[in-house]
């Protein structure tokens, strides 16, 4: 089931240094880029139908596409390296195992929007990560890849990476922006949209690194190639990465559309320990659970997780086993996110805090059935009020939980205990 | 005239001004829509989340009317359930945290969070949590004193202290229901109109050192006034209560809102200059240094005024026009010279950029309207030749030092009519008390040549005479108001279809009129 294409050096030792890089295929793309006027790259990539890896998967070639132009402005492009999701961890193998995989998709991309400086927003927790990307750039710009003359073209493009202060919110992307220019990471109020008015007011791409990390394939291959891995709406490959209560977890490279259960046990090893399956995170805590049932029927692809009445998020695919606790899951959730909030909209700020109390109270085992309906209810009252998804990547997941697994918060608050299978350890 | 555009609020048709948001645009006329964190001067910034609103029309379902502007056609939906749902469901987040105690707090009478309630919530409390702690009663400096507990985060101080006065002392410190508006460590609010973000505070989080748990607001009467502090002329509310068996005190200056003079806002000298109206008043008259009743020091006047050959009569810059004109027809009834010396009210360099002025006198433009001299040459003149000097409230102690005073006034005598007591005084033969500017109506015309109106605030127990009743007691021409303001309508043609009553609000722009007057 596993594909190579992204994931393609991963195994190849020192696959972030230049030399190794190049001599598995890298920047080779790059004389057909400059022989390609830019609007053919951006048909080319619209084509492909790439869709944002960042979560949302808007497809890629029609954001581009929204730039204003002749604004008299300079445009810039962000590249969210900001993967900070629970249960995510796709982009810091790219960062470290093919970084210049990931340049030379900065330098595709910004040929094809006209943009001459790019920014890396990289969480802050990446250490490692940042450390392996800049020497990767440093190579990149005396091998001459980058700086005044990008590989002898008469194209100017400079990298520069900022790194995150480990805030969540920052991966949203006009908090991210707002990161870079030296501020608060806070979400902007939309419109402006950042394609219009976004890094210090000016026209602004942000994309996801496994996005921009698509490019060189779909230059090198070409649209049709790129197209034949996934599914019709959903093409292309994506990494995903498998995680909880499986034998395998892992990162494995798939194509779009393969059956999540048959992923989980043929990919990932199946539930560990012989145990039964309890649910299915599908892409990254905030994406709504699903039952067994409901996973059996969906597919690793954006229409059928939408089907389904969850998201495909990002990849981030976490396997819930018999022996957990949604009543524990759910706090730890609505912790994060709690803690995550920027403080800016009042619903997020105040909400999110009275949700993690009320499930702590439910948890102590002093909570009442109001309090479940309260917390249900909160979800409703919170979601879609604010500037930005933050609060809604904790409602949606929640109430997800608390539609499907009512019975358990129930168990709390009549019999003070939790309704399930006892953990027994070989 | 701005242009106009009609849309739709609930279905009906209004007409609003073109190029404001949402808010602005349907509160001008009368159809109110909740908001917190939005404030005209600051700009929209849509934290709060108090005014979404729906807007018919394939856009997202909810967007937030600060950041919304008023277009024609629009289909703004107000009144549906959803709308109103989101109305109470903000309400309630934003009261959990908030303390319950509007019965202590000093914001109570003028909150809008309460005000709010009342209006969108009215909904029990299903707070069954413990809420978040924060601390209280912070000294954020300038007068200004921080509970972070009451505090909505709105951002409104943060944002006054960035984009007005440019000082940044307030930031939003950590995220999420810890967030906090907090001074950076050891650097307090230092700047000159610091206590605005008191007024600027929806909620009771800032209040004012100098007038917290003085009053209850909804005792305090209020007047419209304006400024006398200095040259610009900042429109006041002024807040004043006469409690049993006391007199009536002035417990706070407000700013009130005049877009061609000062804006919202107000510095804290003159929001503070409340005090002058309070403190150090003159309230008896004397012959020398000896009380007596006015009947008595106003016959000794008359009589000096009698036995003097040559009378110079000297003006305060802080006078109303009304004064002005009385007193100016007095000095022509008595042939006496009349002067407006008082270069000491202006300090070079005091002022900025923004609302202070150097020149701290009401009405300087006011003598300048009415061709009274000001120069110092003019003043020291007729003082050389004047056996009596008639002091209409100028503290000549601004302009001239203890000892060149007694030398220039040698040979002349002062009745001096004043509203302080100060040094300068002692020197007097006989003395005045009268009524300062919150006690008596008035108009003044302030740096920009703006002609404003300002109403009586207070009135005292001990009611002094004005020194329009003084000039008439001393003989003026001019006995009535009504008499003063057609005198005053002939030096300024711009009041010349007004009333005083009639004034407009946001005053009369003289340079206007001048302008308009040529031109016809």
């Amino acid at each position: 089931m596993e594909v190579k294409i992204l994931s393609a050096k991963f195994d190849i030792k020192n696959s972030n240094k230049l030399k190794t890089a190049k001599k598995h295929g890298a920047y080779q793309t790059l004389e057909k880029l400059f022989s390609m006027e830019p609007a053919e790259v951006i048909e080319e990539v619209k084509n492909s139908g790439l869709r944002g890896r960042g979560g949302a998967g808007f497809p890629a070639g029609v954001k581009w596409s929204f730039l204003p132009k002749d604004t008299g402005k300079p445009v810039y492009l962000a590249v969210n390296s900001d993967e900070s999701e629970p249960a995510t961890f796709k982009d810091r193998y790219i960062l470290v195992k093919d970084p210049h995989m990931m340049i030379e998709g900065i330098i595709i991309c910004s040929y094809a929007i006209g943009s001459h400086d790019t920014y890396i927003y990289v969480r802050g927790e990446y250490t490692t990560q940042v450390k392996v990307l800049q020497a990767a750039i440093d190579e990149a710009y005396k091998a001459g890849y980058l700086g005044e003359k990008v590989a002898g073209h008469d194209f100017r493009l400079d990298v520069t990476v900022h790194r995150g202060a480990g805030a969540y919110v920052c991966g949203e992307e006009t908090a991210l922006l707002e990161s870079i220019e030296g501020r608060k990471g806070q979400p902007r109020s939309k419109p402006p949209f950042p394609a219009v008015s976004g890094l210090y007011g000016c026209p602004t791409i942000i994309n996801n690194v496994q996005s921009i990390a698509s490019l060189p394939f779909i230059m090198q291959e070409g649209a049709d190639a790129y197209k034949a891995y996934g599914t019709e709406k959903s093409p292309g490959t994506h990494l995903f990465g498998i995680s909880g209560h499986v034998e395998k977890p892992g990162l494995y490279e798939l194509p779009l559309g393969l059956p999540i259960l048959e992923v989980i046990d043929k990919v990932a090893g199946g539930v560990w320990k012989g145990r039964k399956l309890k649910a299915v995170i599908p892409g990254g805590s905030s994406t709504p659970v699903l039952l067994p049932e409901e996973a059996a029927t969906t597919t690793l692809d954006y229409e059928s997780m939408a089907e389904h009445k969850t998201m495909f998020g990002s990849g981030g695919i976490v396997v819930l086993d018999e022996t957990v606790n949604i009543v524990e899951l759910v706090q730890n959730l609505i912790n994060f996110y709690h803690h995550e909030s920027c403080g800016q909209c009042t619903p997020c700020r105040e909400g999110l805090g009275w949700m993690k109390k009320i499930t702590q109270k439910i948890l102590k085992g002093e909570g009442s059935m109001a309090d479940i309906d309260l917390l249900r209810e909160l979800c409703d009252n919170i979601e879609m009020k604010t500037v930005c998804v933050l609060s809604a990547a904790c409602t949606m997941p929640v109430r997800s939980y608390l539609d499907k697994f009512r019975h358990e918060f129930e168990a709390y608050v009549t019999a003070n205990e939790p309704l399930v299978a006892e953990a027994t350890e070989e | 005239m701005a242009d106009k555009i009609k849309l739709f609020v609930n279905g009906e048709e209004v007409e609003v001004e073109a190029g404001k948001n949402l808010i602005d645009a349907v509160g001008a006329v009368g159809i109110e829509i909740p908001h917190l964190c939005y404030h005209p001067a600051l700009g929209a910034d849509g934290n709060c989340r108090m005014c979404l609103v729906g807007i018919e029309d394939g856009r997202p379902p909810l967007v937030p009317a600060c950041k919304t502007r008023a277009q024609e056609g629009m289909k703004v939906l107000l009144d549906a359930k959803h709308i109103k749902k989101i109305q109470r469901d903000v309400m309630e987040l934003e009261l959990i945290n908030h303390p319950i105690d509007c019965p202590v707090c000093d914001q109570a009478g003028e909150c809008k969070l309460q005000d709010y309630y009342m209006s969108y919530d009215q909904a029990e409390s299903r707070m069954t949590v413990a809420p978040v702690k924060k601390n209280k009663k912070m000294d954020f400096g300038g007068g200004v004193v921080h509970d972070q507990e009451r505090c909505i985060i709105c951002g409104r101080c943060v944002r006054f202290l960035r984009q007005i006065t440019k000082t940044g002392e307030l930031g939003i410190i950590n995220r999420t229901d810890v967030a906090r508006v907090n001074i950076f460590p050891g650097r307090p609010i230092n700047n000159r109109y610091g206590i605005n973000v008191v007024d600027l505070c929806p909620v009771g989080a800032m209040t004012s050192s100098d007038f917290r748990f003085k009053q209850r607001v909804w005792f305090l009467k209020k007047a419209l006034s304006v400024c006398h502090g200095c040259s610009k002329g900042c429109n006041l509310t002024i807040d004043h209560n006469k409690e049993k068996n006391k007199d009536d005190i002035i417990y706070r200056f407000r700013p009130r809102l005049n877009e061609q003079v000062n804006g919202y806002f107000i510095c804290d000298e003159g929001r503070l200059s409340y005090k002058l109206e309070n403190e150090d008043r003159l309230t008896t008259p004397k012959i020398g240094t000896v009380e007596r009743d006015l009947t008595d020091v106003l016959a000794s006047c008359k009589n000096e005024i009698e036995m003097s050959t040559n009378v110079t009569i000297l003006l305060s810059p802080n006078a109303s026009l009304e004064q002005m004109v009385a007193v100016k027809a007095l000095a022509g009834k008595l042939n006496a010279s009349i002067s407006g010396f008082s270069d000491g009210y202006i300090i070079t360099g005091d002022g900025d950029d923004y609302l202070i002025q150097d020149d701290k006198a009401a009405n300087r433009k006011g003598l300048e309207l009415l061709g009274i001299d000001t120069s110092q040459q003019g003043f020291e003149q007729a003082i050389a030749e004047a056996d009596l000097l008639i002091n209409f409230g100028n503290n000549l102690g601004l302009s001239y030092g203890a000892d060149a005073l007694k030398t220039l006034l040698t040979d002349t005598k002062t009745i001096a009519c004043a509203t302080h007591d100060s040094e300068y005084l002692a020197g007097a033969k006989l003395t005045i008390a009268v009524r300062s500017y919150s006690e008596y109506d008035g108009c003044v015309v302030n740096c920009d040549n703006i002609l404003q109106k300002f109403n009586k605030a207070v009135t005292k127990n001990n009611e002094l005479p004005t020194i329009c009743e003084i000039a008439a007691e001393f003989g003026g021409p001019l006995t009535s108001p009504a008499e003063i303001f057609a005198e005053l309508q002939q030096a300024a043609p711009a009041l010349k279809p007004y009333q005083p009553a009639t004034i407009p609000a946001e005053g009369l722009n003289l340079n206007d009129s001048e302008a308009a007057n040529v031109t016809a």
